[in-house]
């Protein structure tokens, strides 16, 4: 069935529009295909006959890159084989608009450029590449490029036809390598699980940020904007999970998973992914109690940590139980974060910088939220988190296990790992989140938003692992939600437009100075 | 009106002529006395910086138009008529001691705004005058004798409105002196000699720090008011720790002190840090160090062009200019590879087998190996990406161990992989192929050639360490590591031993321009949890101990100096208003919520505390305001105390 797919793509549309621009642009292309063909040709000399990406290295350990081609196949099948709820329909429609923008650069079956779309293999894309700037570089005659560099900056309606028609010729060649290059683009097949047990088939190519995957699959599923829709990665087999920032590569982190994987990416909301931002009072000023805060201290507050030129680290410190490598046995250590890593204070000491020691750093390993770790592991509570690189997949020593005593300590945790990893991009991500919000918030809808109510949640969250398929999810069940949910709503209005009214005067601090005399006069 | 004798003394006449006498009426403005007593002084010069200094109320008369009754001036006053303008040693962040002409007659905040413009140093509301600690005069003139560049020759008028020439500003581009000067500002030191960081003062506890803070001048008053003398030194630092709108183009010297004030910050230890940071800001100052002196100007950062987007801009332009050869360019395409036989050896295996010879090729992002070179042209026995690996070295000169270990990710776990080299030549290549692989670069990136420079380097480091001590070896290569880390870590570890571990810390930031690497070093530094703490020792209304206040540039902490912990934070978003009372010298602040605190100052006067407050409270304001005028006026009132009122 995808081999069908995949030959509709090929086959050349025979609705082409044939004006002359086109017709030029595919005689460009012939030349350039012909002279690839040459350079391709002396590239293999001099090795064996078989081309070496056609058969994998015996043992291949790590090489991941290779793989997406066959992950994105296996992904159909396993969507096909499950029957129900794939929605081919919308999958085509992604296939073929990725088609469309094909179709005009190439109508020629089997060639290379039918070849590289398909993303068969890093290694030979690039060559591709390469070799294509190098030939249009060559295709421009001096005459042209002569041309070029003379009517440089000169008004478009004082050129000459002769002019004109050189810089339309540079103009197509432009456009043509752009698509050379959207065409290289690799293409996954992705299956998004939503939370009410359905789920989703869609594709993504490599350059989309989960912001961006996140914008298409609200788009198409039609469910309340709200800044807390999130993918959420679980993997199964080591029973961890976590939300993907906004601003990280989906592809790359999916070609983390192995072949045989039993993990799982959910569209789901998660008060807790920007839950930092609604309340920052309670991550950022090393409380050990939750409180309230004005709305427009928080601003401040959010400005003032996120706002300058460096991000200052959460002073994030206390006790902490670290499983101990290969041991079922959970041991207590006092830990610090600081912005170059995870610290531990050594038996005996006291903690002074220097005496630390670095327990890991975080520039390799990602922050997960393990779950049910108390049957799983015999965790002293169900509050732990896990440091691991991305790629580990299954039970490694490489893995560091640590459990909190509450939820509140857990969720600070995370979330000051969070800033010291990503500093400024995460206030960055949470602003662009609800600049789309607001964009899509439709007064109309006011009763049943949810856009509002998460900011009033004056207790942290509690990520629970079974998620109500609805979409108001923005007070945690440890509040007592009911009442307060929907005077909320009504409160933070009027507190908004109490803002805006006092907005104008800008609130300083300012000194009484009593008393006279003093050394001055 | 009746007629009354003043006598002033004329500063330029020199200490033992006497007093001039003028005769004067009470109702004569000063500008009128000046002309009399030029007129009476007969030398013909330019006296438009010279102005009336009133000795017994510590006073200029600068208001030309009042007139002496106004001032209150009888027969009696002690006048001296001296230049506005004199000169001042002044030791800067990076330990050079400039001698420079300042203005003695304005408010501090002036005359630094004054020397930050001559200086080209934006921003100058965040530096202040520190008045230096007094030198033991122990081993007396043993090295005392700090050269001085002056920079009295400076036309006070060309500062005024400074422009550019060749990126500096005119004044330092009229001789080639003046241009060494302004490349003495503008350009990082070499690192320190060990000796010279273990003979520098090092504040022992935070009460050492805090006596630093009561050496800050008053900014509300002028340098004469404050018994500062013509060629007095005085330090120029970086007072309040934030940093507005770094701009590496236009902040060439702001940057460079700036980082230099931190370099001894952490060097001298005045800010705590841990081993690992040590290592790294090590590893900072090396890559600094080596790189300023290979690129001329701070501001050349040429970005490497090594993805398709930026290749294709290129062509772009290209195609519009001059067409190179396309042999070139095929030359380009063909990627670069390492061949050559290695050994390797995978300590976790459960094999008890040693190291083993392959032939190996080192490819793209990847390294795959054969049974022999004849083999190579076909599978190979296995092929490892190092993409997102670490990598870490275990080099050791004198007993010739090259070895590189590799950490791959796998979704088993971490595997582990040492490569072993047989020299330094092949080390380097395959070290920095490893490197740039782990960040998903290839070969054929153009920081290949550097990288291989720097692990040669490096590596020649540990050679002079290793080898006889007290060479002096002149050669660039031979920097003590010493020089890199705080005196503590001198006792610690040895030169050699410390090599290694500021090398596993130097790869991550090897690549960096020298602006970016600058700009990592204050970053990090930055990032330290006391980072922007100015202490002063307080005692609490109600209190019988003395405490320690931080000052910080959002907040204040109170710390307790028996346990040496934070007892609690206040912060400047919750302060409503705050209370000096100059009689008993006590500060009071009122925080939102009913929260109150006062206390008075023990190691440095309440002013200053007053100043730092009400200063950061100025610098927060500065984002809001779009324009880039300084509001002089605003930072008095929020720090002048009663005199501004």
């Amino acid at each position: 069935i995808i081999n069908n797919h995949y030959e509709e793509i090929d086959a050349p549309s025979a609705e082409e529009d044939s004006d002359k621009e086109d017709q030029d642009l595919d005689k460009m292309f012939g030349a350039w295909l012909g002279e690839l063909d040459k350079l391709t040709q002396s590239l293999d000399d001099g090795r064996p006959e078989q081309s070496p990406q056609q058969k994998a290295p015996l043992r291949q350990e790590t090489n991941m890159a290779n793989f997406s081609y066959r992950f994105s196949i296996y992904n159909i099948n396993e969507a096909l084989n499950q029957g129900e709820n794939v929605d081919l329909d919308a999958l085509m429609a992604d296939l073929c608009s990725i088609e469309q923008e094909l179709s005009t650069i190439n109508t020629k079956p089997n060639s290379a450029g039918g070849m590289a779309r398909l993303g068969l293999t890093d290694t030979k894309v690039h060559t591709h590449t390469h070799a294509c700037t190098q030939i249009s570089h060559s295709y421009l005659d001096r005459e042209t490029s002569l041309i070029l560099r003379n009517i440089a900056g000169k008004p478009t309606h004082l050129l000459t036809k002769e002019e004109q028609a050189a810089k339309l010729k540079a103009e197509n060649i432009r456009v043509a390598l752009e698509k050379i290059k959207e065409a290289q683009v690799k293409k996954l097949v992705i299956r998004v699980h939503l939370s009410d047990e359905s789920s989703k088939t869609m594709m993504v190519d490599e350059r989309q940020t989960v912001r961006q995957v996140l914008d298409s699959l609200l788009e198409k599923s039609h469910c309340g904007y709200s800044p807390d829709w999130s993918l959420v990665e679980t993997i199964n087999e080591l029973q961890m999970e976590r939300i993907f920032e906004d601003h990280e590569n989906l592809v790359e982190n999916l070609l983390n998973w192995t072949r045989d994987s039993q993990n799982r990416l959910m569209f789901t909301e998660r008060i807790e992914k920007y839950a930092l931002f609604k309340n920052p009072q309670n991550y950022l000023l090393g409380r050990k109690e939750t409180c309230e805060m004005a709305e427009r201290n928080k601003e401040a507050l959010l400005e003032e940590c996120f706002g300058g030129s460096s991000v200052s680290v959460p002073e994030m410190e206390g006790v902490l139980w670290l499983k101990e490598d290969g041991k079922k046995s959970w041991k207590k250590r006092y830990f610090l974060l600081r912005a170059s890593g995870i610290y531990y204070v050594p038996k005996g000491k006291a903690k002074a910088s220097r005496d630390l020691v670095c327990f890991l750093q975080l520039d390799h390993v990602n922050v997960y939220h393990g779950q049910d770790y108390k049957s799983k592991y015999k965790a002293p509570t169900d509050y732990c988190m896990v440091l691991k690189h991305p790629q580990i997949q299954k039970k490694s020593q490489y893995i560091k296990y640590l459990c909190c005593d509450d939820v509140r300590t857990l969720q600070q945790w995370i979330n000051s790992i969070r800033i010291a990893k990503y500093g400024k991009q995460l206030y960055i991500n949470f602003q662009e989140a609800m600049r789309r919000t607001e964009a899509a918030y439709d007064w109309s809808s006011l009763s049943s938003s949810s856009i509002k109510s998460g900011s009033s949640s004056s207790s942290l969250p509690e990520s629970q692992s079974n998620h109500s398929s609805q979409s108001d999810s923005g007070v945690s069940e440890m509040t007592s939600a009911g009442h307060t949910r929907s005077q909320s709503v009504v409160s933070s209005i009027f507190s908004d437009a109490w803002r805006r009214g006092t907005q104008g005067e800008g609130r300083m601090p300012v000194p009484l100075c009593a008393g006279g005399g003093g050394s001055g006069g | 009106m009746a007629a009354w004798d003043l006598s002033v003394t004329v500063e330029d006449l020199g200490p033992d002529t006497p007093p001039v006498t003028l005769s004067v009426t009470s109702d004569l403005h000063v500008g009128g006395v000046i002309l009399k007593l030029v007129e009476k002084t007969q030398i013909k010069r330019d006296w438009s910086d010279h102005a009336l200094w009133w000795e017994q109320k510590q006073r200029w008369l600068l208001r030309t138009a009042w007139t002496l009754e106004k001032y209150g001036i009888h027969a009696d006053a002690r006048l001296v008529f001296m230049p506005q303008h004199k000169p001042l040693k002044l030791g800067l962040p990076n330990g050079i001691t400039l001698r420079l002409r300042a203005c003695f007659s304005n408010p501090v905040f002036q005359t630094v705004i004054g020397i930050c413009r001559m200086l080209n140093i934006r921003h100058p509301e965040e530096l202040s005058l520190l008045r230096p600690l007094e030198e033991k005069k122990k081993k007396k003139d043993k090295d005392s004798t700090v050269e001085i560049y002056d920079l009295t020759e400076v036309p006070l008028s060309s500062v005024s409105r400074p422009c550019l020439y060749n990126g500096m500003p005119a004044h330092f581009a009229d001789s080639p002196q003046m241009e060494a000067i302004y490349k003495m500002l503008s350009v990082t030191q070499p690192p320190p000699a060990p000796e010279v960081i273990a003979k520098q003062y090092r504040p022992a506890s935070v009460v050492d720090k805090a006596h630093i803070n009561g050496r800050w001048l008053d900014s509300s008053r002028c340098l004469m008011q404050q018994g500062i003398q013509e060629n007095d030194k005085l330090w120029l630092r970086f007072k309040y720790f934030a940093f507005y709108d770094i701009e590496p183009k236009y902040d060439v010297v702001r940057l460079t002190q700036l980082y230099e004030q931190a370099r001894w910050a952490i060097l001298l230890e005045d800010i705590d840090c841990t081993e690992e940071e040590m290592m790294l800001f090590g590893a900072l100052q090396y890559h600094i160090s080596k790189v300023s002196q290979s690129e001329p100007q701070l501001l050349s950062s040429s970005a490497a062009m090594d993805d398709l987007e930026s290749a294709l801009q290129s062509l772009e332009v290209k195609m519009e200019g001059e067409s190179s050869s396309a042999s070139e360019m095929l030359e380009n395409m063909t990627a670069p590879e390492l061949n050559d036989y290695l050994k390797i050896f995978r300590p976790k295996r459960l094999t008890l087998k040693g190291y083993k010879q392959y032939w190996f090729k080192f490819q793209d992002t990847s390294i795959s190996y054969f049974k022999s070179k004849e083999e190579s042209i076909g599978e190979p026995i296995q092929q490892i990406n190092l993409k997102g690996c670490e990598v870490a070295p275990d080099v050791n000169m004198a007993a010739q161990k090259f070895l590189i270990r590799l950490l791959i990710p796998a979704p088993e776990g971490m595997n582990e992989v040492y490569l072993r080299c047989e020299n330094e030549q092949q080390y380097a290549q395959w070290m920095a192929a490893c490197r740039l692989a782990s960040k998903g670069k290839s070969l054929a990136d153009s920081s290949y050639q550097s990288e291989i420079q720097s692990i040669h380097s490096f590596l020649a480091m540990q050679k002079t360490n290793s080898g006889s001590h007290g060479n002096a070896a002149a050669s660039d290569e031979s920097i003590n590591t010493h020089s890199l880390v705080s005196p503590r870590y001198h006792k610690k570890y040895k030169a050699k031993q410390l090599t290694p571990r500021i090398l596993d810390a130097y790869q991550n930031v090897a690549q960096f321009s020298l602006t970016e690497a600058v700009m990592r070093f204050l970053q990090i530094w930055q990032a330290l949890p006391d980072f922007g703490l100015s202490y002063v020792v307080v005692r609490f209304k109600g209190s019988r101990k003395d405490e320690v206040l931080g000052i910080a540039p959002n907040r204040l902490i109170r710390i307790d100096l028996g346990v040496g912990d934070v007892v609690k934070t206040w912060r400047y978003n919750n302060m409503k208003q705050w209370n000096v009372n100059w009689d008993i010298k006590q500060m009071a602040i009122e925080f939102e919520g009913n929260v109150n605190i006062a206390f008075s100052c023990v190691t440095a006067d309440c002013k200053i505390v007053h100043e730092f407050i009400g200063g950061y409270i100025f610098m927060s304001t500065r984002s809001r305001e779009k324009s880039d005028t300084l509001n002089e006026e605003l930072f008095h009132k929020l720090t002048g105390g009663h005199e501004a009122l």
